[in-house]
């Protein structure tokens, strides 16, 4: 396993972000669910070895990053949720910088993979364009770009189809699936449909911790038998998803029909019966 | 178009063999004659094309150096080292020199060569490192600063050498206009151990805060410490002997302090 996570605290102030989380990730994409202030930004900066945790252990391509946090860093690339740019740098500029930064000191070879990566991610046109020029989606590829140099084993991606339109998230899929042929990435994301689309692997966070480690086959599973379609709003569980059309989840109401369970469903079955009755 | 290539012609250009002139008139020919461009096509080697192709696309893309990364490089700075310190912003042309305008409008304003103006110069151009290590580096000021944390190059290293950049870009303008304002006096360089016990202090304190704000907080309490010793009529006291040596305490134990966080570091 790429990535072992055990018993991990992190704590500001009085708030545990993280609540002794305990998780692994092999190969493939594995996504990161959860509501906001569950805790995945805090755990992808600890994965990324920019913060410490209080307490618990991690172990990233088999090191520790207590002891080893440089080696880990070299075979890391990481997309913070707000990766920041310098804004009057061209596109192959920001690259090679960030390249200078993953110590790649030799300019032939740097320019090489600066140029290898900004053409995997579909940027090879306007590589010379100043990024202050570029839509929202072309920053996230750039993000993207520089994540990949180096052809790191672990990528943590920290929301990184946040902000795009629908047919931008269709292109990120793909480039994220590309992503994760051969190398662990750890996907943190608000969307459930990438994550029934990506990922291998998913682990639901809430309030610090894991409340869920399967398959997004086997999260959509928790709805099964449990999902219904009927003509009227019934119960905490129930949205609107047509005219007169509403989707409930848990006990089925009175006229309802048996409906086909999606991830989201078992996502939304799981977080609801995790919460603390009062709240629910 | 009165000519085409034939078998000979194409393979002396192609291995290079023509004179200019001729050469020349057969690149103005193939850029029109799709049939001479395929005749041509096979003769060239293939990796001689390769090669060709991956100098355009280094000429191309290869990123333009600014006046301070240039000059880094006449030094003898290495490229890459270079490119990191051309990247913050308190390292660029337009923030040096208008830092300098700003030393030397403000000490014309205090009354020049009066006690009153040394004062305002000493008290103003060790402030002049202070704000530009703050703006050098720090999540304020560096937009890529959270990727650069991840990454294994050192952030405390990038952080120490933007720091020297900044010292020496803005002690020499410094000196320059406190020598051409207030002539040769050993006054005009008593600047110089409180700017370093500044700037150090400010960076010990990055430890916890953000630079921007640490370079705020020590200017603040650096200009409370001269307007105290000056409340009646101009003082040097702060950068007499006492004063001096204080700073270079100030200086040696930040110093200290840095290089034992930059052990831990690597």
């Amino acid at each position: 396993m790429s990535v072992v996570v055990e018993g991990l605290t992190k704590t500001y102030g009085r708030r545990h972000a993280l609540d002794g989380l305990s998780f692994t990730a092999g190969t493939g994409v594995t996504g990161l669910l959860g509501p906001n202030g569950a805790g995945k930004t805090t755990l992808i900066r600890l994965l990324a070895t920019v913060l410490a945790p209080d307490r618990g252990t991690m172990r990233l391509l088999g090191r520790d990053p207590a002891t080893e946090r440089q080696a880990i860093r070299r075979r890391l690339g990481y997309v913070p949720q707000e990766p920041g740019y310098h804004r009057g740098f061209t596109v192959f500029e920001f690259v090679d910088y960030v390249a200078i930064l993953k110590e790649m000191a030799d300019r032939r070879t740097r320019h090489d993979e600066v140029r290898r990566v900004i053409d995997e991610v579909g940027l090879a046109d306007v590589s010379g364009r100043r990024i202050r020029a570029l839509s929202g989606g072309m920053r996230r590829r750039i993000g993207i770009a520089q994540a990949l140099l180096g052809d790191p084993e672990l990528v943590l991606l920290d929301e990184p189809t946040a902000g795009l339109d629908s047919e931008q998230r269709l292109r990120f899929r793909d480039l994220i699936a590309r992503a994760g042929e051969g190398r662990t990435v750890i996907l943190s994301t608000h969307q459930i449909e990438d994550v029934a689309a990506l990922c291998a692997k998913v682990v639901v966070l809430k309030d610090g911790g894991s409340v869920f480690e399967g398959t997004p086959k086997e999260l959509r599973g928790l709805a099964e038998g449990r999902t219904w379609v009927g003509g009227r709003k019934e119960g905490p569980l129930c949205r609107h998803t047509g005219e007169g059309v509403f989707r409930t989840l848990g006990d089925p109401p009175p006229g309802a029909r048996p409906a086909e369970p999606t991830v989201e469903d078992g996502y939304l079955l799981l977080l609801h019966e995790a919460a603390p009755a009062a709240t629910r | 178009m009165t000519w085409h290539m034939d078998d000979g012609l194409a393979t002396r250009y192609a291995d290079g063999d023509l004179d200019a002139t001729l050469a020349s008139s057969v690149e103005a020919h193939l850029l029109a004659c799709a049939p001479c461009r395929e005749l041509l096509t096979p003769r060239v080697p293939r990796a001689r094309l390769d090669r060709v192709w991956e100098e355009i696309a280094e000429a191309v893309d290869s990123p333009v150096p600014g006046p301070f990364e240039r000059a880094l490089r006449l030094v003898g700075v290495r490229e890459h080292t270079a490119r990191l310190l051309g990247a913050a912003s308190s390292l660029r042309l337009s923030w040096i020199s208008a830092g300098a305008l700003a030393l030397l409008f403000a000490v014309l304003a205090a009354g020049e060569t009066t006690r009153w103006g040394l004062v305002g110069f000493l008290a103003l151009a060790p402030m002049l490192p202070v704000a530009g290590v703050g703006v050098a580096y720090g999540r304020g000021a560096d937009p890529a600063y959270e990727i650069g944390l991840a990454a294994p190059y050192p952030a405390v290293k990038v952080m120490l050498m933007r720091a020297a950049a900044v010292l020496a870009t803005s002690a020499l303008p410094a000196l320059v206009i406190g020598l051409a304002v207030f002539g040769r006096s050993w006054a005009v360089a008593a600047w110089l151990l409180p700017a370093l016990a500044l700037t150090s202090l400010s960076l010990v304190l990055s430890r916890w805060f953000e630079p921007a704000h640490c370079a705020l907080a020590v200017s603040a309490l650096w200009l409370a410490c001269v307007a105290g010793t000056n409340l009646g009529e101009p003082s040097l006291a702060m950068f007499g002997a006492a004063g001096q040596l204080a700073s270079l305490a100030v200086t040696v134990v930040s110093c200290a302090l840095l290089a034992a966080r930059g052990k831990k570091a690597s």
